[in-house]
């Protein structure tokens, strides 16, 4: 009688040690962490992303062991850790085709150093482009790069259907980062095809289309 | 497999065919087969091809497993004996067996189907309390730079779920299958097979909730608001599953309540004589019999709109999110007075008991508690104040919720009347009525701001509600839960719980409590919202405070569980039949209680709380089933 | 006695959302006036209960029963019609605040939520500002000024102000906290909310409507009441910065395209 009942308590302790330890595991699952590198002059730092259609497409960062392949996402990772009171210059890769924007008002550039971002590009027929731009049509946006509570918004334009395979747009631009924080950086473009609204999946999972900005 | 015995029973006279073949049903059955039909489901609703995001397959997978489980546990026996002719068993196979093993096995037992209810509540307010303790572990700091948004909003929605399931059964459930039928003087509830359905689609809600996170889970809350619900991926499917069981849980113990409690009470078992307890029972099963289906409906809803790509909800294409909120709401609301109506009835209940006194003003309690179950179908919009309904309405539902303190005044009233110059043992039950007494008093006088409209505007969403709610259900259910755990124990189990264990447990509990949640009622004033992952630096203080009685609130319940496990298991000491020397009928009955409840039905001829009063009758003429050296009032003194 | 100190104490406690405007004053006024109202049935049931419990104990050895009271009527008639009392004047006291609020906009207007409108103003001269909710930050468009949009909020002083609040996704709310107004964000609907600006100074504005992962962070504390002449230098910038933006016509609603799964 004891010895049966103690299997069974035993067996509940079991369960509720596998039940813990597989909660645990998935609530303090975090994505690695990328440190910025420091540039030759300055103060500056330099951090290079991707953004792709599907992570299995990725060229510069592939990560095959991605449980979601054919989420849009950006590489390699979406936690970054950048220096207090620097000046932060992001290149982006833009693998991903236009989805557009839902509020226009993300099509322009916000609370970067110039006011400006440069970018290479292809035009309709294909061909290479470069130049400097404070706004782009909000239809021919991919995603975006926004830090809201720094006031930091980026747009990225999508690759134009005639650019050669493999290519990508080029975003470059640099901001300053204040005092020590954590803060949340997110794409402003409903991009989570499949999904309503087109806010789910990647849009709606951490990993993917958000991430935090470490600067310490 | 084995073949059934052919077992000569006289002359038949319907034809029935003896041979067949069997495949025992037992809980290892019923979870292959769950397993089995969960693939079967999600192969046949990827097979569609649906523009779905993968929900059909997830949807049925969980569906098909849930029937399929409830087929191997033996819900289907009986019915396609019936339909093929085959020599029919009313008894299923759980209840051949007398140790623990029926335990996990269908047994239409309503003894069995209480402590397996007590046991799964446990288990589920457990994981439940786990995820409580992983939120607070995340609000430690903060901006957590270890917990994601996304995780941290999954563990939200799956406390604030679980919990959900735990509050609406984990009174009828364990207390009310188990000691209804002895309260009213029966050997059986009306519907057996319902009542063990009604626990068996419990254990599938869980697990299936828990499933959630494998998909990634999903961050609507426990309100699945949409169109965030229909935004979010296959976790959100748990949700739907998950609570569309419980929905039908609810309503077919609902409907096996009130037909028991209408029909099979026993001679002299008058409305009037009715325990408060098996009152609020009563009340509890009308809202859940004609609330949950509304739930299950706005459930199939969502379901569609995330298959077949209806667009119930979608306001872009013609739906509208308010009529979810307004479904959903007009079940929610009757829901929570699920929650709070036997409990109301377990303190009731109690307080005569340990008072020793009769319960002061029955009538005016019954009318109380009828008079909640009205008043809550006419409140749910307050949920709404702020989401742009008309104004004009506004006025009334403000009256009507306004309107709910007056029958919840009379409950305590009605407290305050028993208490008046009674004879108080201060037992371990005693002590949690007194603490639901205390806590519910906060929490309902919380809710007096929250019902104004100009007030409810800053108060809304933010943690000040969130406290006030905690205050109703974990300072006013769980307390009458445990309560009600402490009385009647020695009667389902036979063992007493440890009183001592007991009464360090109340004290730790309602002190960690108090000091964990009366914090958040500042912290909600102070602009702190629900459900965020993230806070104003200010607050950190208040929010560390919070989460370290909540582990200290938490350590209590560990506490609780150990002395559950210790005194059932590992105390070997029968306990006596009528511990607490009250007159109620479940205590007149010898410990442990026999297979059948009553011999002979027993012929009421008094009130349960008849103390004090010379003239009073005996409860009962319980011919043959009662412990004769019981009758009266003992001389046994009560624990304290 | 206690109840008397219990009440002054609570008269000694501030109590949100403060001044800033006429609306957040209310909102004061009555949270005030509950607490100044529930703190004495607080004191009095716990005293009622702490009496109870230690002077009607059972003494220990023999088991001994109570008096066998049954109820008491005229009690029960008292405490109902006490209790309906209180409630009524608490009725009368939130629809009497709802009525001024609304009389403006006509008591059943199909749209709106909470509001006070204050002194009376033409509808025409109330500042309109739009929110637009949207996954994960409210941005605010002035039809006044050619319908051009800002990520902050900046309001002038003593001005009536009627916020139409909507959303292009999910469920947000919009809540200025020191300002006192809380409205959802619904995709597809225009919910209509007063505030009436009596002074100036910073405010939050957070959503307070779970409205998916960056919820929490859906916060802006940089929302300020200025004078005048600093709202419209302000807006004057918001113009200048808006040059380069094709924005959509100013509309009371946005539908979100797509606008189901998958095209």
């Amino acid at each position: 009688m004891g010895g049966r009942l103690a299997i069974v308590v035993l067996a509940l302790a079991v369960i509720l040690v596998l039940l813990t330890g597989f909660l645990v595991s998935f609530v303090f699952h975090f994505p690695p962490t990328l440190t910025a590198q420091p540039t030759s002059v300055g103060n500056g730092v330099t951090i290079h992303l991707e953004t792709v259609a599907a992570v299995q497409d990725a060229i510069a960062f592939p990560r095959p062991d991605d449980p979601h392949p054919t989420w849009v996402s950006y590489l390699p990772t979406t936690i970054l850790k950048v220096p207090a009171n620097s000046v932060v210059t992001i290149s982006i890769d833009q693998e991903d085709g236009a989805s557009g924007l839902r509020n226009p008002y993300w099509g322009k550039a916000q609370g970067i150093i110039g006011g400006t971002f440069h970018m290479t590009y292809f035009d309709g027929n294909g061909a290479p482009q470069a130049g400097d731009f404070n706004a782009i049509d909000p239809t021919t946006l991919a995603h975006s790069f926004a830090i809201p509570d720094l006031g930091v918004f980026v747009p990225l334009q999508g690759i134009a259907d005639a650019a050669p395979a493999g290519s990508h747009n080029e975003i470059t631009f640099s901001f300053k980062t204040g005092k020590a924080g954590i803060f949340r950086w997110q794409c402003f473009v409903p991009c989570g095809a499949g999904s309503i609204y087109g806010n789910g999946n990647a849009m709606s999972t951490f990993g993917y289309m958000h991430g935090v900005l470490i600067v310490q | 497999m084995a073949v059934a015995p052919i077992v000569d029973e006289g002359p038949a006279i319907i034809q029935t065919s003896e041979r067949r073949i069997v495949i025992p049903t037992n809980i290892i059955t019923a979870i292959v087969l769950a397993v089995f039909g969960y693939w079967i489901g999600e192969q046949l609703g990827n097979s569609f091809m649906l523009n779905d995001a993968q929900n059909t397959g997830v949807l049925l997978g969980y569906s098909f497993a849930s029937i399929l489980f409830l087929v191997g546990i033996g819900f289907a026996n009986y019915p396609l004996a019936r339909l093929f002719g085959w020599r029919v068993t009313p008894q299923p196979a759980g209840d051949d067996h007398t140790g623990a093993w029926r335990y996990l096995n269908l047994s239409l037992d309503h003894k069995v189907i209480g402590v397996q209810y007590l046991v799964a509540m446990l288990m589920a307010m457990l994981f439940g309390g786990i995820g409580a303790m992983l939120i607070r572990t995340a609000l430690l700091v903060p901006d957590p730079p270890i917990v994601a948004p996304d995780k941290y909003l999954t563990l939200v929605s799956m406390h604030s779920v679980m919990m959900i399931f735990v509050a609406s059964a984990a009174i009828v459930g364990p207390f009310g299958n188990f000691f209804v039928p002895y309260m009213i003087g029966t050997n059986r509830m009306a519907f057996p097979r319902l009542e063990a359905l009604s626990f068996w689609l419990v254990p599938p809600a869980i697990i299936i909730l828990l499933a959630a996170p494998i998909f990634g889970g999903f961050q609507t809350g426990w309100t699945g608001y949409t169109p965030l619900a229909e935004q979010a991926d296959q976790g959100f499917d748990s949700y739907i599953v998950g609570f569309t069981l419980i929905g039908l849980a609810l309503v077919v113990s609902g409907v096996n309540m009130l037909t028991t409690i209408i029909r099979l009470r026993a001679p002299g078992m008058t409305w009037t004589r009715l325990p408060i307890f098996v009152w609020g029972v009563f009340s509890a099963s009308i809202l859940g019999t004609f609330a949950a289906p509304i739930l299950a409906a706005a459930l199939v809803m969502q379901a569609l709109d995330r298959t077949i790509n209806t667009t119930f909800f979608v306001s872009a294409a013609g739906g509208s999110p308010y009529l979810w909120e307004n479904l959903f709401w007009f079940f929610g609301h009757p829901e929570v007075y699920i929650f709070i109506l036997p409990a109301f009835g377990i303190v009731l209940e109690l307080l005569p008991h340990f008072s020793r006194k009769p319960l002061w003003g029955y009538r005016t309690a019954v009318v109380g508690l009828l008079g909640v179950t009205l008043l809550s179908w006419f409140v749910w919009q307050h949920h709404l104040f702020m989401s742009g309904i008309a104004p004009a309405i506004r006025p009334f539902f403000m009256f009507s919720t306004e309107m709910i303190s007056i029958p919840t005044g009379i409950v305590f009233l009605v407290a305050f009347g028993t208490l008046w110059r009674a004879r108080i043992s201060m037992t371990v039950p005693m002590l949690f009525c007194l603490g639901f007494l205390f806590n519910f008093l906060i929490g309902g006088l919380s809710g007096v701001f929250l019902s104004d409209v100009p007030s409810d505007v800053t108060l809304h969403g933010s943690y000040f509600s969130m406290a006030h709610f905690h205050f109703t259900i974990v300072g006013g259910e769980i307390f009458a839960i445990i309560a009600a755990i402490y009385y009647w124990f020695p009667k389902m189990t036979g063992r007493m719980l440890n009183q001592t264990l007991g009464k360090i447990h109340f004290w730790w509990m309602m002190i960690a409590f108090n000091l964990a949640f009366m914090p958040l009622f500042a912290v909600g004033l102070l602009d702190m919202p629900r459900r965020v992952s993230t806070y104003s630096v200010n607050l950190q203080t208040l929010n560390d405070w919070v989460s370290i009685w909540a582990y200290i609130l938490f350590a209590s319940m560990l506490f609780f569980a150990f002395n559950v496990i210790w005194s059932w298991f590992f105390t070997f000491k029968v306990a006596p039949a009528n511990p607490w020397n009250v007159r109620s009928i479940e205590w007149l009955l010898p410990t442990p209680l026999g297979r059948r409840n009553f011999e002979t039905i027993p012929v009421f001829t008094g009130g349960p709380y008849d103390y004090g009063n010379p003239g009073a009758k005996p409860v009962a003429d319980l011919g043959g089933s009662g412990d004769s050296s019981l009758r009266g009032l003992g001389a046994e003194p009560v624990p304290s | 006695m206690l109840s008397v100190i219990g009440v002054f104490v609570a008269m000694q406690v501030h109590l949100p959302p403060g001044d800033q405007s006429t609306q957040s004053v209310d909102e004061t006024s009555l949270l005030d006036l509950m607490l100044v109202i529930s703190t004495p049935v607080f004191i009095g049931v716990v005293l009622f209960i702490l009496y109870s419990v230690f002077a009607f104990r059972q003494t220990r050895g023999a088991v001994v029963d109570g008096p066998p009271s049954y109820g008491n009527f005229r009690l029960q008639v008292a405490w109902v019609a006490i209790t309906a009392v209180i409630v009524l004047i608490l009725a009368v006291i939130g629809i009497n605040g709802l009525q001024n609020s609304s009389a403006e906009t006509s008591f059943a207007s199909s749209q709106g939520a909470l509001g006070t409108t204050g002194s009376a103003t033409a509808a025409g001269s109330r500042l309109q500002v739009q929110v637009i909710g949207q996954q994960w930050w409210f941005t605010y468009r002035f039809p006044d000024y050619g319908g051009v949009e800002s990520q902050h909020l900046m309001l002038p002083v003593d001005t009536n102000i009627e916020f139409h609040v909507t959303s292009t996704d999910v469920l947000h709310s919009f809540w200025a906290y020191e300002l006192g107004i809380k409205a959802d964000a619904n995709p597809g609907v225009d919910n209509i909310t007063y505030v009436s600006t009596a002074r100036t100074g910073s405010f939050t504005v957070r959503c307070a409507e779970l409205c998916g992962l960056w919820h929490g962070h859906m916060a802006d504390t940089n929302g300020a009441v200025v004078s005048q002449a600093d709202f419209a230098t302000w807006i004057a910038q918001v113009q200048k910065d808006n040059a380069g933006l094709k924005l959509p016509p100013y509309s009371p609603i946005y539908f979100p395209h797509p606008p189901v799964k998958g095209s």
